[in-house]
């Protein structure tokens, strides 16, 4: 029986890309209802036929608990709709996705932050946000504040905070978010290189304490250094899975030819 | 040695199920950060601070009983006209506050809802949360009113509590279904606030509902908050409690809004992050 931690079947996700034309208003589709029978054949063809696309399609995949898998693939094949799907911020069109554990979701620094709080504050509902309970975000707030490096701007208003150390208090926050899966995008890596390469060494803290962990990047050191296996996407689909090596290989291939 | 790992199956919008009141209780804590974060922004840089939540409630009455208890001389059974009006202003600008916030809510959030996950709806109960915060703060004003003019509680009180739940529960189900609609049609958005003003006028918050022709009762039932004010007066002002039948058709139009409200919600839910 022993369970896969996340278990990826036929996994499709499709977009309508013009949608906006013609859905935002509810006055405007009203009006468009009613007008339906006067329209001539070929305006009804233009609006009547979104034009779609594929983000992903029949995408399946394994990972075994505590295993890394790295998401490689150029820009648009897909690996952020893969993470959106994982993490529940939308859902398939087709297919179906088991997972067995807490999520937790690296995507994005700053989430949930409001400026008119203090850095203090923040910590407090970003935490929550993310998924941290109040208990877990208060013993955690030293080392959180000591990560960041704000600790003498820690209580005031984060509107107030530089670019650079607003993204490090966000991803000081992400950084000690505890989850069985989790879902991590390299480009989190934020700041000047001191701090990038600390942002870099706690992703790779985070993904080799036990868990399992999807990572998305561009470097293919990093994936090299932690992952245990790699699946390639391009164009929505996958086209390859399986070894480091391989995948990595393939996908420069396919970099070097376009 | 580790608790069982919770499970869970992610398949495409509509195949989902629809009740999932455990994950609910796994955000509840979500949903106090998310209530404290709108009160404590909110009295952040005010000097008046807690005190807006008392202000409204009392300028309003204010204004009310010179226009409609002096100059127009609105028949009140006998109460007094100013704590007449509170008694039912506490109620309508609860249910006016929750609702305006509820039914944007999705939007105004879209930068969580495109992020990170977590049940949409708890940024409808964060509204209605806020708005019973501002509630039990301008109920002290009602309590120094009844002190003021003598008027003891009746047994109307036991019931308010329920009443005011009827009320949060009709907020929650129209919610459920304007703050979904929102999310793709913009324009219910802007309109809200109008047809909120229209409903005050429907709702008996200036003038009592025995003011209205006996054969129009049934019709004037459906709005859940004409049972909720009454009760409020009968509780706090001595005024006659509401019909039964009438609180039973109230009762009937909340639970079947929220019924069909939470199915509609949850269906679309996921699409959310896709359109908004």
């Amino acid at each position: 029986m022993g369970g896969l931690a996340v278990d990826a079947r036929e996994l499709g996700k499709w977009y309508v890309v013009n949608e906006n034309r013609f859905r935002s208003t509810l006055s405007e589709k009203l009006g468009r209802m009613i007008t339906a029978p006067l329209r001539r054949s070929a305006d009804a063809e233009r609006y009547t036929s979104p034009q779609a696309i594929w983000a992903l399609r029949h995408v399946s995949f394994q990972i075994e608990p505590g295993k890394i898998m790295g998401v490689i693939g150029r820009n648009g094949s897909g690996k952020s709709t893969l993470l959106r799907i994982l993490a529940r911020i939308t859902s398939p069109t087709e297919g179906s996705v088991m997972l067995r554990g807490r999520v937790g979701a690296l995507l994005e620094v700053g989430t949930g932050f409001h400026p008119d709080l203090s850095g203090r504050e923040n910590i407090l509902l970003a935490g929550t946000m993310i998924g941290m309970t109040p208990r877990e975000v208060r013993r955690r707030e030293d080392e959180i504040i000591a990560f960041s490096e704000v600790e003498d701007f820690i209580d005031t208003p984060v509107k107030h905070y530089s670019s650079g150390m607003f993204m490090r208090l966000a991803f000081a926050v992400a950084a000690h978010l505890e989850a069985e899966i989790m879902l991590v995008d390299e480009v989190l890596a934020v700041g000047d290189e001191g701090f990038q390469r600390k942002c870099k060494a706690k992703i790779r803290e985070t993904a080799l304490a036990g868990r399992t962990v999807l990572f998305t990047s561009h470097e293919m050191d990093s994936v090299r250094s932690i992952c245990h296996s790699c699946l390639l996407l391009d164009r929505g689909k996958v086209l390859r899975q399986g070894g480091v090596e391989e995948c990595v290989a393939e996908y420069q291939r396919s970099l070097a030819a376009s | 040695m580790s608790a069982p790992l919770q499970t869970y199956l992610i398949r495409p919008a509509g195949k989902q199920s629809v009740i999932d009141l455990r994950e609910m209780w796994q955000y509840r804590h979500l949903l106090a950060t998310l209530v404290w974060r709108t009160l404590r922004v909110r009295y952040q840089q005010t000097v008046i601070g807690v005190g807006w939540a008392l202000l409204q409630p009392m300028l309003l009455a204010f204004v009310f009983t010179i226009i409609f208890g002096r100059l127009a001389g609105i028949p009140t059974n006998g109460q007094p006209y100013p704590i007449f009006v509170l008694s039912g202003l506490l109620v309508w600008l609860f249910v006016a506050q929750s609702f305006n916030t509820a039914t944007i809510s999705m939007v105004a959030n879209s930068h969580l809802i495109t992020r990170i996950y977590f049940p949409r709806v708890i940024l409808i109960l964060a509204a209605l949360m806020t708005a019973l915060v501002d509630f039990v703060c301008a109920f002290f004003l009602l309590v120094l009113m009844m002190v003021w003019y003598g008027i003891g509680p009746t047994i109307g009180v036991v019931y308010f509590v329920p009443m005011l739940a009827l009320a949060m529960l009709t907020v929650f189900g129209l919610s459920l279904w304007l703050s979904a609609l929102n999310v793709a049609y913009r324009d219910i958005g802007h309109v809200m606030p109008f047809l909120v003003q229209m409903w005050m006028f429907l709702s008996p918050v200036i003038y009592p509902s025995t003011l209205l022709p006996p054969k129009y009762s049934f019709l004037y039932a459906l709005n859940s908050v004409v049972v909720v004010i009454d009760t409020s007066r009968w509780a706090f002002t001595g005024g006659p409690p509401p019909a039964g039948w009438m609180v039973a058709v109230s009762c009937a139009v909340a639970a079947f809004l929220c019924a069909s409200g939470y199915w509609f919600f949850r269906r679309h839910e996921s699409t959310f992050a896709d359109i908004v």
